[in-house]
This record gives structure tokens, C-alpha cells and sequence, in this order.
């Protein structure tokens, strides 16, 4: 096409700047834009890191039908479950730790038949999620291979490679709608500095087109060039500050609250009014202020490292 | 990265000790301190014994306290070049590294600590690196095989559902050698064919798919210490003090070979149990467990 040239400024002097555009939006506006439907990818790791603050945010709008992709998830898996938002889960595991060796809400919803799950090896998440941002339709694994992965989630595929015939498996992409992703601080700009190892929140945020990010500080992009190297970012995101919003679980400057995870493992197998309570009270009641405001600040100013 | 799921362990032995709970614990634990091993810390030390000197990064998954204590007392004894990575952190305690404090969560941020870091994603890239890791299971079948998917049910759906098999596939098919560790022992649980598949551990399967790692090392169980036959299938190597053949047996889902000579596993010694208390599980974790 023929560059045309450029028209003179109508006016004297030189164009006026056009600012950089900020990412910061409010909670509950970054996922209301999440349809019915869509594939979401949870970041953070067992305890550790989990977006939450954007969880309660999402099972709070009454989203439906959404494939959720949390490679080691918990709490979160079981809230967006526990909503109604939720009929499919890929993961390699849902559990508490030493508190829930299964999370709760998603035994008795897989049991029931509510909520379908596809099983993956925790280096199957890695390969798909990575085969995605590759943009490639698998990547192969050794790992499962002769186990009842294949059976069990017949998108993967057994194959022998064909430089040496060795069996492997297809592990294929994990393309995602949306990420879901906590990082301890973030610019105006969707420059990302997470605190530690970052799970596999990077790869989610690679494999999918609209990545929300949760910071617990929106920091000067000043700061984030101090350390350049610690930056993430992606193609299209918003930022989100939430304090103390990966509560329950760990962020790098505050453990997971194992009383409160204790009372909702209780709540969680309990069921029916006791879960119902949990949610009334720590979900659908009001936005993430709110909740911080019914865990209280003597909890949370007693989890800071 | 391994997890045990069984929620409801309460065997017998774990269940006696658990009376004396973590006070009786703690700073208390001393090498006078004699009290007899709980199941957690038998296997803590029945694990520290059969580590290797080629174990040279030794990783512990979530919900594997027993693991990382064998670890970390494998480390100041045994193993003094090895590191070991407890949650996100590589630590390595040879040189005179504090050993890493017991902690409710495996991935707790005060774990972001050692020499360097464990990456959950990077841990894929180098497969050979982790030497050996530990397996928990809701069934483990007579050819080594485990199974933490959950037990399907007839129509196609779960009659019980467990966590995931986190990466025990990945770890199983690539570690020199892994361990597995059964909180209980019950035909439920030894079972003469898994419902589902999370770890192959049948050596003839393994040979057949040219699978890298070593496989399964042992098998241990509040009742006995086993391993594998060169046909691979499963053997008894000793029973703890206290249990019979004909217990073991009964208790096994599948038909045993118990030989009538089979050795008693040898007890913790007082060092090592001085040395399990004092300094790797100053809390009591591993007592408190029932």
C-alpha cells in the first residue's frame, strides 16, 4: 500500500503527546468481560499464589459453563464450582495439601457427574500450555505413556516418534480464553514482577489471549525498571490491585491462613448449609474489601512474614 | 509435585502414638528421649537408610512430610553432597545449611529459601535431575503400579475421586529411582490390579515402553518394608517389629509370599531417632500424625 503523507498539524507547533494507556481496572469490571462458556487458566501452585481476589470475583458475577485450567488448583477450583460457574476442570490436581488431600466441593461435583474432569501429568500442563503459546498443535512428553492417561483423556494421543519409535504421548494445546494470574507487583502497563518462582504463570499467561494479572501493588514503571529482568508481560492485559488477595493461600510476603483454609475444608465437606454460609459470607457478600473486612485484620496482619 | 491421598490413614500404630501427641515432642526430643517410633517416622528412617550416594537432588512433593524428613536426615548423615528440594526451595545441608523448618505447607513462601529455587515449570526441562522421589497412593498393585486418579465408577463416572496424579507419571518414567509410600495397608489399598494407572511401576511394561528411570526402589507400609522380585512382582524385604507373616498377609489384597525366615525391619536406632527429633523434626510433625 502507498504511504500517504502525513497531513500538516492543524495547528502551529508539534502534535500534542499521546500518553500511554493505563491497564488498571476495577475488580469486578477486569472479568466481566469472561462469557458463559469460556476456557480460563488459574496461576499459582497447591497453597501458594492463587489469584483469589479475581475467583470470588468471577463466582460472585454467576458466570456459566466455563472450562477452568488449574494445573495444581484448590480453593479456587472449588469456589468457581461450588458457584455454579463451572462444568469443566483440567488439572493435575485439586487438593489442599495436608489439610484436604482432595479439595472438597470438586470430589463430591466430580463424583455427582456436575463437573467433568480431564486429567493431565503436571508436565502435561507444562507441554500444552507451552505447545500454545508456541502456537503448535502438541508438544510430546515421555511421562504417561503405558499409564491411564490416554484412557482417561483420550486427547492424548500414544504415538511413536518418528526419529526413533520410542511411544510417546501428544500433549495437546492448552489454549485459553483468559488467564487468571497473582503477581506481587505490577506497573500501570501490564509489566508484571512476581516475587519467587511464578508457578507456571507465565506459560498460562503465554497460552491465553486476555490475561488479568492481580497485584497486591500498582507500582511506578520507575520501579519495574529496576529490575528488568523480573518482568512478565503479555500481549493483551489488565491489571487489578486487590491487597492481601490471594487470601487464603501465600503470597511472598504472607503465609496461607490454615485456620481459615481448616474452617472451609469443614465447610466444604460438610455441604449443603455450611457451604452455602462460607459463600454467603466470604463470596456473595459485597466485593473484595468486604471480605477482607470479614476476615478481619488481626488474621491478616498476623500472616505477614 | 507427589501427594498422598488416602484422608483417612488410622492404622493401628499411628493411632498409638499419636496419644503423645507434639508436646511430648518438640524441644523434649533428646537422646534420652526413647519414646517408640510413630509409622511416619519408621518410615522416615526405613527411607533415609535405603537413599544413595548417586541421589544427588533428592525432591519431596506436597502432603510428604515422612519424605522430607528422610530427606533432610539423609542429608546430614548419609548424603552430605546431595541437595534436596522442599518446597520452593533447593537446599543443600552438607556444609553446615540449617535444615529447612517443618511447615504446614510444602509451598509456603519461608520454603523460597536453600541455595536456589525449585521453578514448577523449569523442573521438566532437566529430567535427569531429579534422582528420586516419593509416591503416595490410593492403591498400589502387586506389579508396582499406583493409582491417585480415584477409583471410576461403573457407568463411567467416579465412585471416589482423587486429587490428580500431580506428576507422578513425568517422575516415575524419568527419576533413578522412586519410593512409595502407603499410609495404609488393607486389601483396598493392595490390591491385586490398580483401577487406573497414575505410576507404571510393572518392570516388564517399563522395559517394553523404554521408560528411563530406575522404578520402583520399595514399598513401605505401616506393616512391612517390600520391594520387587526379578519378575517384578511385589516381595516382602522385612515386617515391622510386632507384626506377623500371617497379618501382612491378610492384610494384602493379593497372594504374598511371605518366606517364614522374613527379617524383622531393623528399629530406629537412638541416634538416629535423637537425631530425627532434635533436628529435623524439632515439632513433633511426624508424631503428631496418626
Amino acid at each position: 500500500m502507498e504511504h500517504a503523507p502525513a497531513a500538516p498539524p492543524a495547528s502551529d507547533g508539534p502534535p500534542a503527546p499521546v500518553g500511554r494507556r493505563s491497564l488498571v481496572a476495577p475488580l469486578a469490571d477486569a472479568v466481566a468481560a469472561i462469557p458463559d462458556g469460556a476456557t480460563v487458566g488459574i496461576g499459582g501452585a497447591v497453597t501458594a499464589g492463587h489469584p483469589m481476589a479475581l475467583v470470588r470475583a468471577l463466582a460472585r458475577r454467576g458466570v456459566r459453563d466455563l472450562t477452568i485450567v488449574a494445573p495444581t488448583g484448590g480453593v479456587d477450583v472449588d469456589l468457581l464450582i461450588a458457584a455454579g460457574c463451572v462444568r469443566t476442570v483440567v488439572t493435575c490436581y485439586v487438593g489442599i495439601e495436608g489439610l484436604a488431600p482432595v479439595s472438597p466441593v470438586f470430589r463430591s461435583a466430580v463424583q455427582s457427574g456436575a463437573v467433568e474432569v480431564i486429567d493431565l501429568d503436571e508436565a502435561h500442563c507444562v507441554q500444552g500450555l507451552r505447545a500454545a503459546g508456541q502456537g503448535l498443535p502438541f508438544l510430546p512428553w515421555r511421562g504417561g505413556v503405558g499409564t491411564s492417561f490416554s484412557q482417561l483423556n483420550p486427547s492424548l494421543v500414544e504415538f511413536n516418534d518418528p526419529l526413533l519409535g520410542e511411544p510417546l504421548l501428544a500433549v495437546p494445546a492448552l489454549e485459553l480464553d483468559w488467564a487468571l494470574i497473582f503477581a506481587e507487583a505490577a506497573d500501570a502497563y501490564g509489566n508484571a514482577q512476581p516475587v519467587g518462582t511464578g508457578h507456571m504463570d507465565a506459560l498460562i499467561g503465554a497460552a491465553a489471549a486476555r490475561v488479568i494479572v492481580q497485584v497486591e501493588r500498582v507500582v511506578s514503571t520507575e520501579e519495574i525498571r529496576r529490575n528488568p529482568d523480573r518482568t512478565l508481560y503479555w500481549r493483551d492485559t489488565a491489571v487489578v490491585r486487590a491487597p492481601f488477595g490471594t487470601h487464603p493461600y501465600s503470597n511472598a510476603f504472607m503465609t496461607a491462613d490454615e485456620q481459615h483454609l481448616r474452617d472451609y475444608v469443614r465447610a466444604g465437606r460438610e455441604g449443603g448449609a455450611a457451604l452455602e454460609q462460607y459463600l454467603d459470607c466470604h463470596v456473595r457478600n459485597g466485593d473484595h474489601d468486604d471480605y477482607l473486612e470479614q476476615v478481619g485484620i488481626r488474621r491478616l496482619a498476623s500472616l505477614l512474614i | 509435585m507427589s501427594t498422598t491421598a488416602d484422608p483417612t490413614p488410622g492404622d493401628a500404630a499411628g493411632a498409638a502414638v499419636a496419644a503423645s501427641g507434639p508436646a511430648a515432642a518438640g524441644a523434649a526430643a533428646a537422646a534420652s528421649d526413647l519414646a517408640p517410633p510413630s509409622t511416619d517416622e519408621l518410615f522416615a528412617i526405613v527411607l533415609a537408610r535405603d537413599l544413595r550416594p548417586e541421589d544427588r537432588t533428592i525432591q519431596i512433593g506436597a502432603n510428604m512430610p515422612m519424605a522430607r524428613a528422610a530427606a533432610v536426615l539423609a542429608n546430614l548423615t548419609t548424603l552430605p553432597d546431595a541437595r534436596i528440594v522442599v518446597g520452593l526451595g533447593v537446599q543443600a545441608l552438607g556444609d553446615g545449611g540449617a535444615a529447612p523448618p517443618v511447615l504446614p505447607f510444602v509451598f509456603d513462601p519461608r520454603t523460597r529459601a536453600g541455595e536456589s529455587l525449585m521453578h514448577q515449570a523449569r523442573v521438566f526441562d532437566d529430567v535427569a535431575k531429579p534422582d528420586v522421589f516419593f509416591v503416595g497412593g490410593l492403591q498400589l498393585d502387586r506389579r508396582g503400579n499406583v493409582n491417585l486418579f480415584g477409583i471410576p465408577g461403573r457407568d463411567g463416572g467416579w465412585k471416589m475421586r482423587g486429587p490428580g496424579s500431580v506428576a507422578l507419571a513425568t517422575m516415575s518414567a524419568n527419576c533413578r529411582g522412586y519410593y512409595v509410600v502407603m499410609p495404609s495397608h488393607d486389601p483396598r489399598t493392595f490390591v491385586e490390579r490398580v483401577a487406573l494407572i497414575s505410576a507404571l511401576g510393572d518392570r516388564r511394561e517399563r522395559a517394553r515402553l523404554r521408560l528411563r528411570g530406575g522404578g520402583v526402589r520399595l514399598v513401605v507400609s505401616p506393616l512391612g518394608v517390600f520391594d520387587f522380585d526379578d519378575d517384578g512382582e511385589m516381595r516382602v524385604r522385612s515386617i515391622h517389629s510386632g507384626v506377623t507373616p500371617e497379618q501382612v498377609r491378610e492384610a494384602t489384597g493379593f497372594p504374598l509370599n511371605v518366606p517364614e525366615d522374613v527379617p524383622t525391619t531393623t528399629l530406629p536406632t537412638a541416634q538416629e531417632l535423637a537425631l530425627l527429633r532434635g533436628r529435623v523434626d524439632v515439632d513433633g510433625a511426624l508424631r503428631a500424625r496418626a
